[in-house]
């Protein structure tokens, strides 16, 4: 949970200017993790740490579609995001692209050939059995695919969403996600784009419209509140 | 349940089939349903209760006295509805005044321009809206009313988002035609997980063996076929906190 006057302490301050600011002042609110959370792990499939962490502009000519240095920094907090959402019994749903050489493609830009282990996971984020892993061709984690089916049947009603590219397929599902009628936060230091504004920007726009974009500390502090009550429970039992 | 009403139109052998595969187990009637009441309107009941040769001629796609005969069951669930703080959800059609979203439809009806009204009366001699829900279960202030284009309640409609919002997560069934409106949003409410309860007494059809085969798929695969008598007690024992509409104008 953040306070209103924090409403606007994330990384767009140096990239929005203070009369954009003011237009929006009156969406200030207090920010939080829904009540039954679910996890939504989009696309950190092995394509985007290509190359290593340089910047994507470097990477480039060899790795076109590496976020190169955005995706490396997120790694370690993505990691902390994911345990602490196990920790608290947060239900886990990954999502990843569907490899196939004739693939409908979610983005407009020009490919170059992929091979089939661009499209698993990172093994930093090795999903474990009881999680939900899914596969898409489009932008969005619930176009054409069982996602909200998921959410139903286990009565989740929020989502902390993580992963790439913000302005992609992040921005697409938490869209979806907002027009559903799920309440969702989007951990800012666990997305990443391959341009650095552009990131700004859709957290800036999400944040405003659709969703909380919060820190992932304020998420963990959140989620450790859970595990306290949940071992509370277990010991008054 | 007891004699079904599609034991008539089943084979000794369909009975078996469906009985050691398993099949129509009873999926319960989940938390916190809505009331779902599929295209009740003018369009599929006629303007007044008449056989349902007479009924087609003005009002092409009219079941008849069937529909007539469950408009008090569908009052009955919608009241009981009222009174429990219940959401009460209803679909009708809209087409616009050149037809031209009637798409699909008009390449498997040769009759579908008559459901073109201009909001004035037509052939019909009356002056209803074809898509106007019937008076006699008339959709109050804190009712839900959802327009829709092509079978499925869900396709192409806010209705996964309203039953989000209000915080719903089951449907108990009713309305036409069995076999197409319905069975397309119950099919469409099994792929989404969500339970269906369909109160048998309280759907209709145009076609009595489509009516009665396809509650007997629905209950086999997608959803409890259950009567008016067991579904209202299990809705006077529902004690719900929904996020209903206030019904009333914001100041």
């Amino acid at each position: 949970m953040a306070s209103k006057t924090d409403f606007e302490n994330h990384c767009w301050a140096d990239v929005v200017s203070d009369e954009d600011i003011r237009t929006y002042a009156p969406y200030a609110r207090e920010t939080y993790v829904g009540e039954n959370v679910g996890l939504l792990v989009i696309d950190l499939y092995n394509l985007v740490y290509k190359g290593g962490a340089k910047y994507p502009h470097e990477l480039e000519p060899d790795f076109p579609n590496s976020c190169g240095i955005y995706a490396h920094d997120a790694i370690e907090p993505t990691k902390r995001l994911i345990s602490g959402c196990r920790a608290a019994n947060v239900p886990i749903f990954y999502v990843t692209a569907q490899f196939n050489p004739h693939r409908v493609n979610s983005t407009r830009r020009v490919h170059l050939p992929m091979v089939a282990h661009d499209c698993e996971i990172h093994e930093a984020f090795a999903p474990e059995p009881e999680d939900v892993v899914f596969r898409k061709e489009r932008p969005s984690a619930f176009f054409g695919t069982p996602l909200i089916a998921h959410l139903n049947q286990r009565r989740i009603d929020s989502l902390i969403v993580c992963g790439e590219s913000t302005s992609g397929c992040v921005r697409a599902s938490v869209l979806e996600a907002h027009m559903l009628g799920k309440h969702v936060s989007v951990v800012e230091e666990c997305c990443f784009d391959r341009s650095e504004l552009t990131h700004k920007v859709n957290l800036f726009d999400m944040h405003h419209k659709y969703a909380d974009v919060m820190h992932l500390e304020e998420v963990l502090d959140d989620l450790k509140t859970r595990v306290e009550e949940k071992d509370k429970i277990a010991l008054s039992a | 349940m007891n004699k079904a009403c599609w034991d008539d139109f089943l084979t000794e052998r369909d009975k078996q089939v469906f009985s050691q595969g398993g099949f129509g187990a009873i999926a319960g009637m989940g938390k916190r349903p809505a009331l779902l009441i599929i295209d009740v309107s003018y369009n599929f009941c006629g303007d007044k209760r008449e056989p349902i040769l007479e009924s087609i001629k003005r009002f092409h796609n009219s079941c008849g006295e069937d529909a007539w005969n469950s408009l008090p069951h569908i009052k009955s669930l919608r009241d009981k509805c009222h009174d429990k703080g219940i959401p009460v959800i209803y679909t009708t059609g809209i087409v616009r005044d050149d037809g031209w979203d009637k798409g699909s439809w008009a390449w498997k009806s040769s009759r579908t321009n008559e459901d073109v009204n201009n909001g004035a009366p037509n052939e019909r001699d009356s002056n209803r809206d074809g898509n106007d829900i019937m008076d006699e279960i008339a959709p109050g202030p804190r009712d839900i009313v959802i327009r829709k284009l092509k079978p499925s309640a869900f396709f192409g409609t806010p209705l996964m988002a309203f039953l989000n919002d209000l915080g719903a997560d089951s449907l108990i069934v009713t309305g036409t035609t069995t076999s197409g409106c319905v069975r397309a949003s119950v099919l469409d409410a099994f792929s989404n997980n969500l339970r269906c309860t369909i109160v048998e007494e309280a759907c209709f059809d145009r076609s009595q063996a489509s009516h009665a085969v396809n509650l007997c798929d629905m209950h086999a695969k997608y959803a409890d076929v259950v009567s008016i008598n067991e579904v209202l007690p299990r809705l006077e024992a529902i004690d719900p906190v929904y996020n209903l509409p206030t019904g009333s104008p914001l100041k």
